[in-house]
């Protein structure tokens, strides 16, 4: 059965080829990939139950060699967290096409065909357990991605996609740097069982990289353009599933392979992940249209998440894998949400809307339960996992967990500030009374997305427990090196 | 026992989703029934838990149990699990009982608003929280309660969406409560790296080992909660705002049980508190102050329920003060009748906003004694209760702790002053407002707006539960009385044994001072408002300013947050985003045009060019060879 | 086989190069150009010839023939440019044609 998790990469693709190459009509081209989707939820689901989760280490893996004189070979596996990442990453691809399905897109063909690209490449970059590999899918993301931003886009879709690339390439061939030089000198491109490496030369050009696309102030110069311009579903999936890559690539990479660096370089780290959220969150707090706050809250809390991953003990890794699940649900349905009210509203901005929950009570229902489960009201799944990354980011220092309540504060403020403004007074002058309540259809894609918010809210465990095996420090200092 | 105790806290969860997922299919006023039976059934289970508890001894009523793993990373693990032991079933007694009343009489008081089934499922909502918050078994599950009835109470004070002043009262009220479970959480880290868990049996028993300031630092963080939650000084600016809600909302959320939830919070983990006797006196020292404080700015209030607002700052200082000083049983005693003569003030206050069609403010009052006698009876039995005026309620549960004060030292006989001074406040200001709505002439407005309630179920709804409220907070009081008869410190002791207790002459002599003060603060009431004999002095701008607490904090915390988020996007977000590549694009231009510079288009240049390389590369080889 | 050393017809031929060089770097009209350029490549022919004698091959001699036959290529395209350049009423002046500046 270990040809799972490949399985799990082509089916999207061959979807895309599928697409591409048979002549579909435009409404079958979309429900096409809505259907592959769907099928990729079930093929994780399946995978889910195959799974043991009480070992450690790597599994329904697969390995054939590619270069043999360079020791590359073709190797996929998943972890217990990559699983869960998997998982994270098809269900939000899913509902992000059944958004662009719902709200429907020109030239369709080309835009699912890319969409199930960009699935199987997110798949492609959790699961790969070879340098050269994962680099590969990790550039094989950005080429779906700068045709959706660059196409698709708004007004401004052309600067955002430019700043976009550059800064990603930039991150990206210092990384290859990193993996060349890597590669060469352990003599294997291979991530299991390879040993560490001491070099900090070696993980800065990693750490460029990931610290780029997470991002890690101060290299989020790309984000507000990026959020701002793409279509809701590629904001959602761009915020939601391609920042946890990079989180996921300090996780297996960075911190299993260096722990030398790692703890040379934790207090820089820290520090601007802790500027990062508290910078997040008060431009958050002063952000004029609806997307501009789920961006910087997007930052701060990629802040929060790399805090529980540096903070390398059990309470940090777990708490950061399951905020890493949180996070992507939570923004992604945020920015669903919004680009619902702006197709109701021709407008994002904050001081034209306002007064939505009069006589639309399903908006109100999912934007208020959203809203206050990002900001991680005590008793949801986002504040587990944030109260599991301060309690291990504590133990590195008190100062870390102050920053971190503070943090909780200034989400307080600034989640409350958008659900006012957006639902609450009076409606604003680009709400009109035609703007209708969720459709059925929204409500598809909507509903599932909350109701595993909430499920996790009530068990968090599901993800807490069944992450490392028994412990996250000792994986990390075992099966992961 | 324990199934019951489950059945307690997920039955009114299960009435809100089932409320949220019917939505229109259910009626308005079956919503209303379906959340009042769920409350109900808690209220029974509440019961069933507190007899199986009474068949134990004393020493085993302790009585853990839990579901499934909540939270978990390596060694540490967080339970979804909940606790049968006196002390939590005090409180489920008190909070489902109380809120079933309440509940109830909401189905009366909101009858015909667009919204019921909205309303509802938030009541529902927030009796689960607070269930959840006074059951739960370990700290973390303890913060989630805590978090989720700020959660409700923000949905419930702005749950008129539409009138400005409601969210932004909403919104204050969540944040000042956010500051506290920001410092909750940093008391719940520290605890963690002390002892590795949150569950109470394994946290409790360490506190004394603790250092010294380790075990400040936790029960200042504590405090910062439970400060923040009850809306004591210095984060009480949100209560009065709070009343933007409906009546209901304020009678059991504002008045019975969320803000009573610090009070429960310092008594649970009084082993922590006792490990910091510094802090602990600060509790009881902030609660001294707080009810000081309150109980001035009661007496210029012109609204109705502002005044019973900060009266329940007031006594929750009371609580606090008890609390403080080790009084734990005192305290609860108070909590406990509070929340029946509280609860009846505000609903028999509801019942006078109702029959004037909204107005609250007392000015516009007067003579309502006439109009509605019953409402007037029930007033002036809650208002006899809240001054501690014997046989009522307040008097036995106040005194106990006033008593409990002199019995603690210099310190708590500074406080017992400070106490004493509240009582005459509380007559004061409560009879203000009882002489204001209800004796004298009744006023042009009563004349022209008012309206009788009708008998039918509306009527039945909002008269029962006034009434049973009536009947104890008349006789609530009984449940203790002094060092005589004490079921409730008894009922408490295995969980939160007493620090202090008073002797036979201080409760005497305290109780004496205290009814005399009560009285006489009635009786200046009575003077200035009653009969009219004398003119209200002029009030200080001090006091209509509550002491200028919301100026200073838009001071020192809104507008420098404000300032550093405009500043911050100004100078750093613009020229980083925008600069950033501006001045890479405008590197590399500078690049290529440097390099421009090379293609002449001169042939001879490039001859040159080639020439010069030639010797220069012959040269090197030469060399080289 | 008898006649003057090598080295004396090395310098001719290097003498015959630098000329030609000196005047590709210096002249202005392309005519002159064209002509210093094969005054180079005739000196260039000398050395090889030169050398072919020298170590008693024909490689060399070979290899001179092989560079008259570019010479003389490269001569028609360039007496063709200019020849173009005349029609266009072009300024014959090297220093003048730099449309393909950067």
């Amino acid at each position: 059965m270990h040809w799972l998790t490949t399985a799990l990469i082509l089916l999207p693709v061959g979807g895309a080829l599928a697409i591409w190459i048979l002549p579909l009509q435009p409404f079958a081209v979309g429900s096409t990939a809505l259907l592959v989707a769907l099928a990729e939820v079930g093929l994780w689901i399946d995978s889910v139950a195959r799974f043991d989760f009480s070992k450690p280490g790597l599994q329904l893996d697969q390995r054939t060699s590619w270069f043999s004189d360079l020791h590359v070979s073709y190797h996929v596996g998943l972890y217990g967290f990559s699983l869960w990442l998997v998982g994270m990453t098809v269900v939000v691809m899913a509902a992000a096409i059944a958004y662009a399905f719902w709200a429907g897109r020109d030239r369709p063909r080309a835009y699912y065909g890319l969409m199930l690209l960009l699935t199987g490449a997110l798949v492609g970059v959790f699961a790969a357990q070879d340098l050269l590999l994962f680099y590969v899918f990790w550039e094989a993301m950005l080429i779906p991605l700068y045709v959706l931003v660059g196409v698709w886009g708004g007004a401004g879709r052309l600067r955002a996609t430019l700043v976009f690339v550059i800064y990603t390439m930039a991150g990206s061939l210092l990384m290859l740097a990193s993996i060349i030089v890597l590669g060469i000198s352990q003599g294997t491109f291979d991530l299991v069982g390879s040993g560490t490496n001491g070099s900090d030369w070696i993980f800065l050009g990693f750490v460029a990289a990931f610290a780029v696309k997470a991002p890690l102030f101060p290299l989020h110069a790309w984000l507000p353009e990026a959020y701002r311009e793409s279509s809701p579903e590629v904001a959602a999936v761009l915020s939601g599933v391609v920042s946890k890559a990079a989180a996921y690539g300090f996780l297996r990479i960075a911190i299993s392979k260096f722990p030398g660096p790692t703890s040379d370089f934790r207090i820089p780290i820290l520090v601007l992940a802790g500027c990062g959220l508290i910078y997040g969150s008060l431009l958050a707090f002063r952000a004029p249209d609806v997307r501009g706050v789920i961006a910087y809250s997007s930052l701060a809390q990629l802040g929060l998440i790399t805090f529980g991953l540096f903070a390398v003990n059990d309470l940090g890794l777990n708490g950061a894998v399951l905020q890493m699940v949180n996070h992507g649900l939570i923004s992604a349905t945020l920015f669903l949400l919004a680009g619902g009210i702006e197709r109701r509203a021709a407008t994002g901005e904050l001081a034209r809307l306002g007064g939505m929950a009069r006589g639309r009570p399903a908006l109100a229902t999912v934007l208020m339960t959203t809203g206050i489960i990002a900001l991680a009201v005590p008793g949801s799944t986002a504040f587990a996992g944030e109260f599991a990354i301060l309690a291990g980011v504590f133990r590195t220092g008190w100062a870390w967990a102050v920053v971190g309540g503070i943090a909780i504060v200034l989400a307080a403020m600034y989640m409350l500030r958008l659900i006012s403004a957006v639902l609450h007074v009076s409606p604003g002058p680009a709400v009109s009374d035609a703007a209708l309540d969720l459709r059925p259809a929204e409500l598809g894609f909507l509903v599932p997305l909350v109701a595993c918010l909430l499920v996790l809210s009530a068990w968090p465990a599901a993800i807490t427990d069944r992450s490392f095996g028994s412990s996250p420090s000792s994986a990390i200092s075992g099966v992961l090196r | 026992m324990i199934a019951a105790a489950w059945i307690c806290l997920f039955a009114p969860l299960g009435a809100a989703i089932a409320i949220t997922l019917l939505g229109q299919r259910l009626t308005r006023r079956g919503a209303g029934y379906l959340a009042t039976t769920s409350v109900g059934m808690s209220f029974v289970a509440a019961l069933v838990s507190f007899a199986g508890l009474l068949g134990d001894s004393p020493s085993q009523r302790y009585h853990p149990s839990t579901l499934w793993r909540w939270l978990t990373a390596g060694p540490y693990d967080f339970g979804m699990r909940i606790t049968v032991d006196p002390l939590s079933v005090f409180m489920m007694l008190v909070v489902a009982g109380v809120g079933f009343l309440i509940v109830w009489y909401s189905i009366g008081y909101m009858d015909g608003d667009d919204e019921e089934r909205r309303y509802f499922a938030y009541m529902a909502l927030f009796v689960f929280s607070m269930l959840l918050l006074v059951q739960s078994g370990n700290l973390l599950l303890l913060l989630a309660g805590w978090g989720l009835v700020g959660l409700s109470s923000y949905l419930l004070i702005g749950f008129w969406h539409e009138r400005p002043s409601a969210i932004a009262a909403a919104k204050k009220a969540f944040v000042m409560n956010a500051v506290g479970d920001a410092t909750m959480a940093l008391a719940l880290f520290l605890l963690i790296q002390r002892t590795g868990s949150l569950d109470f049996e394994k946290v409790f028993p360490q506190a004394p080992a603790f250092g010294g300031w380790a075990a400040n630092l936790i029960a200042l963080g504590l405090l910062g909660g439970a400060v923040a939650k009850s809306a004591q000084l210095p984060l009480q600016t949100w209560l009065p705002d709070a009343m933007e809600g409906p009546t209901p909302v304020s009678a059991l959320i504002h008045a019975a049980t969320m803000v009573t939830a610090g009070v429960y919070l310092i008594v649970r983990t009084h082993t922590l508190f006792e490990a910091a006797p510094r802090v602990e006196e600060l509790a009881a020292g902030l609660g001294a102050a707080t009810l000081l404080l309150a109980g001035l700015i009661a007496l210029v209030q012109t609204d109705i329920k502002r005044v019973i607002a900060y009266s329940t700052m007031s006594q929750i200082g009371y609580m606090f003060l008890g609390a403080g000083l080790g009084a734990y049983a005192n305290g609860m005693f108070h909590l406990m009748t509070h929340a029946f003569f509280k609860a009846l003030l505000f609903m028999a206050a509801g019942i006078v906003i109702h029959a004037l069609a909204g107005e609250q403010d007392m000015r516009r009052m007067g003579g309502l004694r006439q109009f509605l006698p019953r409402t007037y009876w029930a007033f002036m039995v809650g208002a006899l209760a809240l001054a501690g005026v014997p046989p009522f309620a307040g008097f036995f549960s106040k005194d106990s702790i006033l008593a409990a004060a002199l019995a603690h030292g210099w310190y708590g006989q500074l406080l017992w002053v400070v106490g004493m001074v509240g009582t005459f406040l509380t007559g004061l200001y409560t009879f203000r407002m009882l002489f204001m709505a209800f004796w004298g002439e009744p006023s042009a407005f009563v004349r022209e707006h008012f309206h009788a309630l009708n008998r039918d179920v509306v009527g039945v709804s909002l008269a029962v539960p006034v009434g049973v409220l009536t009947v104890l907070a008349a006789l609530g009081g009984w449940l203790q009385f002094a060092d005589v008869w004490t079921p409730v410190s008894n009922w408490l002791e295995p969980v939160a044994p007493a620090l202090v207790e008073a002797s036979g002459l201080q409760e005497a002599a305290s109780s004496a001072i205290a009814v005399v003060l009560g009285i006489t603060g009635i009786g200046v009431a009575w003077w200035i408002y009653g009969a009219r004999r004398a003119e209200a002095p002029r009030s200080l701008p001090l006091l209509e300013h509550k002491f200028y607490f919301d100026e200073l904090y838009d001071a020192l915390f809104y507008r420098p947050t404000v300032f550093l988020a405009n500043a911050l996007l100004k100078w750093v977000e613009r020229p980083l985003v925008f600069g950033s590549v501006r001045e890479l694009a405008g590197a590399i231009r500078e690049l290529g045009l440097e390099t421009r510079s090379i293609q002449t288009g001169l042939v001879r240049t490039y001859a040159l060019a080639i020439a010069a390389s030639v010797a220069v590369a012959t040269l090197v080889f030469v060399v080289v060879r | 086989m008898n006649g003057p050393d090598v080295v004396w017809y090395l310098c001719v031929a290097a003498f015959l190069f630098c000329t030609g060089a000196l005047g590709v770097l210096i002249r202005r009209s392309p005519l002159i150009v064209l002509l210093s350029l094969e005054i180079m490549l005739n000196g260039s022919n000398l050395a090889l010839i030169a050398f072919a004698r020298h170590h008693g091959r024909e490689d060399g001699q070979i290899f001179a023939l092989a560079v008259m036959a570019v010479a003389a290529s490269e001569v028609v395209v360039g007496l063709g440019l200019i020849v173009a350049m005349a029609r266009r009423r072009l300024d014959l002046d090297v220093d003048k044609l730099r449309t393909l500046r950067g």
